[in-house]
């Protein structure tokens, strides 16, 4: 009996404390000079997305810190993040988006395309715009206030079937193409891309298999695809079941001999460690930013933000991709400020000021150009092809820009 | 002992009545004047916390219908509340019908399915239930990533706005009210389930099946019963959800959902009306201070080790069930009601 | 035919490996009588250890595989004695549900500790796979099926021979009884679940090297279940026929059912499908013992 009213004491006050230090929290720091912005972000720190959601958050508030500590915030205004994980959970998301503007929030960032499905319907109803980093066409098409900052799935389906049919394609005809797709919007989004538009290409689409994000053998959808003698094997999943895809072609003896490449979920250092760097030697895949130790101007600041906060993430891709969201908030921010010429700011002053005002915004080389352009909410669409050589990522291209496609409703 | 001071039974429809005294009356209608008059004085954030929690009550009240009074264990109940949440959002937005029919209808539905994987309960219990209701849950996820056509496959389906004929529930206010009322009902009709032959045929079952049959409870009929009432409940807190969010995806539902809700039911109190109620109020306050007031705050500085925030959530809601179950496993209600006690008897208790 | 081959190895193979998580499952309840839901989360955690012990660490492969077993032991004698010992005698629904906590919080532990996900484990077998005809199977795969024959083998004899082995079997039939002829069933319990969670690091380790260290190992888990289901809750036979069966039943059901049905990934839902289907039929599986116990 004494131990339940222990632990139950302990539990009560875990609550309670919990609470005042949350009713601690809400007195806004006050600045003497000029007004804070207050951005809201969430990240799925936990749950099953925490492998991306972790270093994502970690890289959203290093770039934050950066920017109010060296960049003096933006033109003097500190940059006031409010930073939440909405642990994947799509209740937990709805729920946040409605702090942020409830708290008058100016707008909000989230990481996945998951995530942000749950919460852009209560953000288009209250015109409260949002970036989310990882894209997907439900998220964009009608543009509303939603903004994805790199290209989706489908982008990079389209993006790297150009480049095969002019670099990589030398045979006569019509190439063979396979997709083997993660089964979830990562795999979806490049099966709609590619129903769409494979036949514009010229490229000949023979067959569309589906994994789990568990899977370990796939030895018996890629026997029944090699029977179809196909030419390019297109893999948009994450790199797990990706590693273990091209394990198993190359034990098919499929591989060498066909092209793969992989969608930008799937291509990163975790494919290598996890297949084995003579495994996917000379693999293709597509990124919509660079790579780390890549010379360009943003790569310095990054490197060294993340030595100090988060070692342990430094190599990591998606914390590129969240470190340039963080660069790409402060610039609208900054254009917001520039061209309304007040800084009482809002939701809508930011939207028609600050996103639609983005033109050639270069992110310090970190990702292809952000420009906004009238019906097309896709800030940043290009990707460059990148290609496995000797246990390394490189990337083989410039930015190749993903035309838009619209899908059918 | 559960009796307020003062009161005896003195026919069987006193010992059946709820609220006995004029005191219990009062407080029941300002219970009720304080329920109306939270919009009034919450904001938006937290009342959507509030609606939140309304919806996983009715959830939760359904799974307590099924486990806590009939002993039927389910873990797929995740994916009785995506059945109802789907076949709300279909029949409102590709059929065009009202609010009231997609809510009734996925209630419906979810029943039906419920029905059906719960038929293998009649030979089987315990952990092979367990398992059959988490397969349950893997095959209606498949079914609906996998229908594109009506369901919007992985992509998910924009579902519109609840109402009932001119009022359209936008607001997070009047949201508050369609499932506050909904709760409401939902919660007194669950309280009137336990006082029924129903109920009491469901509580026999969980505490002996074998003499239940014995005494002429008609086993099939009655398990299928609680099936059908526990996941008729989750449909039409599926319904709610998918009108409250707008959008749905396959994604909103998981089987770390599903556990949560018997950790909710057991951390409240398995087979009491209140149980599910402080249940959820306990577990999405905890849930609600950790991820938005005690994260942000430690990832803030960077003192602790990566992992913490993440870490901390599963951690501490695995520890309060296990805790739950091994020092006070009939949950807070158990609490509640020895508190009661015992404020009664103050300071005599003897 | 060679297609057919193919099917049939593969499916033959992965199976194997379902079957040596699900003998860990059996092994708990054919002596304690507890179903361990968390048995996916214990195969996560265990992969981790390796991931530690071998890359981070650096030790050396034998030793880092002693470590990961000792770490078993450790686990289980932990598990059984805060958490599952002071609820003997209760209900089967909390001994059920307290897994499932046990499940959650082990989930939180991994995150806390290893908020990186996803890890590689180093090479454990050659990458060259093996021919047999027209058909290729992976050297880790025959490695992994191997390794699970010969636990089963070891468990069977154990059970059936071994002074342990006997008494753990007659703690599951009738504890009270068992405790009457002097045998000490704490003791029992305890050892079980500490050779339970060695079983699931062995496991742990040979998926992780197939897959690499990902929380896909929790679903990998799950399938299992439905090995025990089909194979019987307390038949190691039945675990070791029932893995290949759900193996051989994803791979032909990829191969060729999949053909007839427009909607892809139903390899996925196979074991599930498998598990209802049992439940009409025949609930108490192929080799179980006929004995369906209640709530």
């Amino acid at each position: 009996m004494k131990g339940t009213r222990l632990i139950l004491g302990v539990l009560v006050s875990i609550v309670l404390i919990a609470t005042t230090m949350g009713a601690c929290k809400t007195t806004p720091a006050i600045d003497p000079g000029k007004t804070p912005f207050k951005i809201g972000m969430t990240n799925p720190v936990t749950g099953v997305a925490a492998e991306k959601g972790a270093p994502m958050a970690a890289a959203n508030l290093d770039a934050i810190e950066y920017i109010n500590n060296e960049l003096g915030g933006v033109d003097g205004h500190k940059i006031e993040v409010l930073a939440l994980d909405d642990g994947y959970d799509a209740a937990k998301a709805v729920t946040m988006v409605k702090r942020f503007i409830d708290e008058d929030y100016l707008f909000f960032t989230t990481a996945s395309s998951g995530m942000m499905t749950a919460m852009m319907e209560s953000a288009n109803r209250d015109a409260f715009p949002g970036i989310v980093a990882f894209s997907a066409p439900n998220l964009t098409q009608p543009p509303q206030h939603i903004y994805g900052q790199t290209p989706d799935y489908g982008d990079d389906w389209t993006a790297f079937a150009n480049y095969y049919m002019k670099n990589i394609w030398k045979g006569s005809g019509k190439p063979k193409m396979a997709l083997h797709l993660l089964n979830n919007s990562t795999g979806a989004g490049a099966k709609k891309a590619a129903q769409a538009k494979a036949a514009e290409l010229g490229i000949e689409l023979v067959d569309i298999k589906e994994h789990a994000a568990t899977t370990s053998s796939e030895i018996a959808s890629l026997t029944e695809i090699k029977a179809k003698n196909i030419d390019v094997l297109y893999i948009s999943s994450t790199p797990a079941p990706t590693a273990v895809i091209i394990k198993n072609a190359k034990e098919l003896g499929m591989y060498p001999g066909i092209t793969i490449a992989s969608g930008h979920a799937g291509i990163t250092k975790a494919l290598v460690d996890l297949a084995g760097a003579d495994v996917v030697e000379g693999v293709y895949g597509v990124y919509p930013t660079v790579q780390w130790g890549e010379n360009v101007p943003g790569m310095a600041k990054m490197t060294e933000y993340v030595r100090k906060n988060h070692p342990q993430y430094e190599g990591n891709a998606d914390y590129i991709v969240s470190w340039a969201q963080s660069l790409i908030a402060a610039e609208i921010l900054r254009l917001a400020l520039k061209n309304a010429g007040t800084d009482k700011l809002t939701p809508q002053i930011v939207e028609e000021q600050g996103f639609k005002k983005l033109k050639n915004y270069d992110v310090g080389g970190l990702h292809g150009p952000v420009t906004y352009t009238a019906g097309d909410n896709r800030l940043s669409k290009s990707v460059r092809v990148l290609q496995v050589q000797s246990g390394k990522i490189v990337p083989i291209t410039g930015w190749i820009e993903a035309p838009l496609i619209t899908y059918a409703k | 002992m559960d009796l307020p001071a003062g009161t005896r039974n003195y026919s069987y429809a006193d010992d059946m009545t709820i609220f006995r005294t004029r005191t219990q009356k009062l407080m029941l209608v300002g219970l009720f004047i304080m329920l109306l008059a939270i919009p009034l004085w919450m904001n938006r954030t937290w009342l959507g916390l509030v609606n939140l929690m309304g919806i996983t009550i009715i959830a939760a009240t359904g799974l307590n219908i099924l486990t806590g009074y009939c002993g039927q264990l389910s873990i797929g109940h995740a994916g009785f509340i995506a059945v109802g949440a789907y076949t709300s959002a279909v029949l409102t937005s590709r059929l065009e019908m009202p609010f009231l029919v997609g809510l009734l209808g996925g209630g419906v539905l979810a029943g039906l399915v419920g029905v059906i994987f719960g038929i293998p309960s009649l030979r089987v219990k315990g952990f092979y239930l367990a398992i059959s209701t988490i397969a349950a849950f893997f095959i209606i996820i498949w079914v609906i990533t996998h229908w594109d056509s009506v369901t919007g496959g992985f992509m998910g389906m924009s579902v519109p706005l609840a109402s009932i004929g001119p009022i359209v529930f936008k607001s997070e206010e009047s949201q508050f009210f369609l499932i506050m009322g909904i709760t409401v009902l939902c919660i007194f009709f669950a309280k009137n389930l336990a006082r029924t032959r129903v109920g009491r045929a469901f509580v026999a079952i969980r505490d002996n099946d074998l003499a239940a049959e014995v005494m002429g409870i008609n086993l099939f009929r009655y398990k299928l019963t609680a099936f059908f009432i526990g996941c008729f409940m989750a449909g039409i807190a599926g319904s709610l959800r998918a009108h409250y969010t707008g959008f749905l995806s396959y994604e909103f539902f998981t089987l770390t959902d599903s556990i949560l809700f018997i950790g909710i039911i057991i951390i409240g109190g398995l087979g009491t009306t209140l149980g599910p109620i402080l249940g959820v109020v306990f577990i999405k306050l905890l849930d609600h201070l950790l991820t938005h007031w005690l994260v942000p705050l430690i990832e803030g500085k960077h003192i602790l080790p990566a992992g913490f925030a993440s870490g901390i959530t599963p951690m501490v809601f695995g520890l309060a069930i296990i805790l739950f179950l091994i020092l006070e496993p009939r949950g807070i209600a158990h609490r509640w009601q020895l508190f009661k006690a015992s404020y009664r008897l103050w300071p005599f208790s003897y | 035919m060679a297609e057919l081959l193919q099917y049939v190895i593969t499916g033959i193979t992965v199976g194997l490996v379902y079957s040596l998580i699900a003998l860990g499952f059996v092994l708990v309840w054919k002596s304690t009588g507890v179903a361990n839901l968390a048995l996916g989360q214990i195969v996560l955690l265990s992969s981790w250890i390796t991931y530690t012990m071998l890359v981070r660490a650096g030790l050396p492969l034998w030793l880092g595989f002693v470590v990961v077993i000792i770490f078993g032991v450790f686990l289980g004698w932990v598990v059984e004695r805060l958490i599952l010992r002071p609820l003997i005698a209760q209900p089967i629904l909390s001994l059920i549900t307290v897994t499932l906590g046990l499940a959650y919080f082990i989930q939180g532990i991994v995150v806390f500790f290893w908020p990186i996900s996803v890890a590689a484990l180093p090479r454990l077998f050659p990458i060259e796979p093996v021919r047999i005809g027209p058909a290729v199977v992976s050297q880790q795969y025959l490695w992994a099926a191997i390794i699970s024959l010969a636990l089963f083998a070891l468990l069977s004899l154990f059970f059936r021979y071994s002074r342990m082995g006997i008494a753990m079997r007659a703690t599951a039939d009738d504890q009270r009884a068992v405790q009457a002829c002097g045998i000490p069933v704490t003791r029992i319990f305890s050892r079980s679940w500490m050779f339970a969670c060695v079983l699931a690091a062995v496991g742990g380790v040979l998926m992780s090297s197939i897959g690499g260290v990902t929380y896909g190992l929790v679903e990998t888990g799950l399938k299992s279940f439905s090995v025990v289901i089909l194979g019987g809750l307390d038949s190691f036979l039945g675990a070791i026929i029932g893995g290949p069966i759900i193996g051989l039943a994803e791979n032909l059901g990829d191969g060729y059912l999949s053909r007839l049905i427009a909607w892809q990934g139903i390899k996925e839902i196979i074991p599930f499908v498998i598990i209802i289907i049992v439940m009409f039929i025949r609930p108490y599986g192929l080799f179980g013992e006929e004995r369906i116990e209640r709530i």
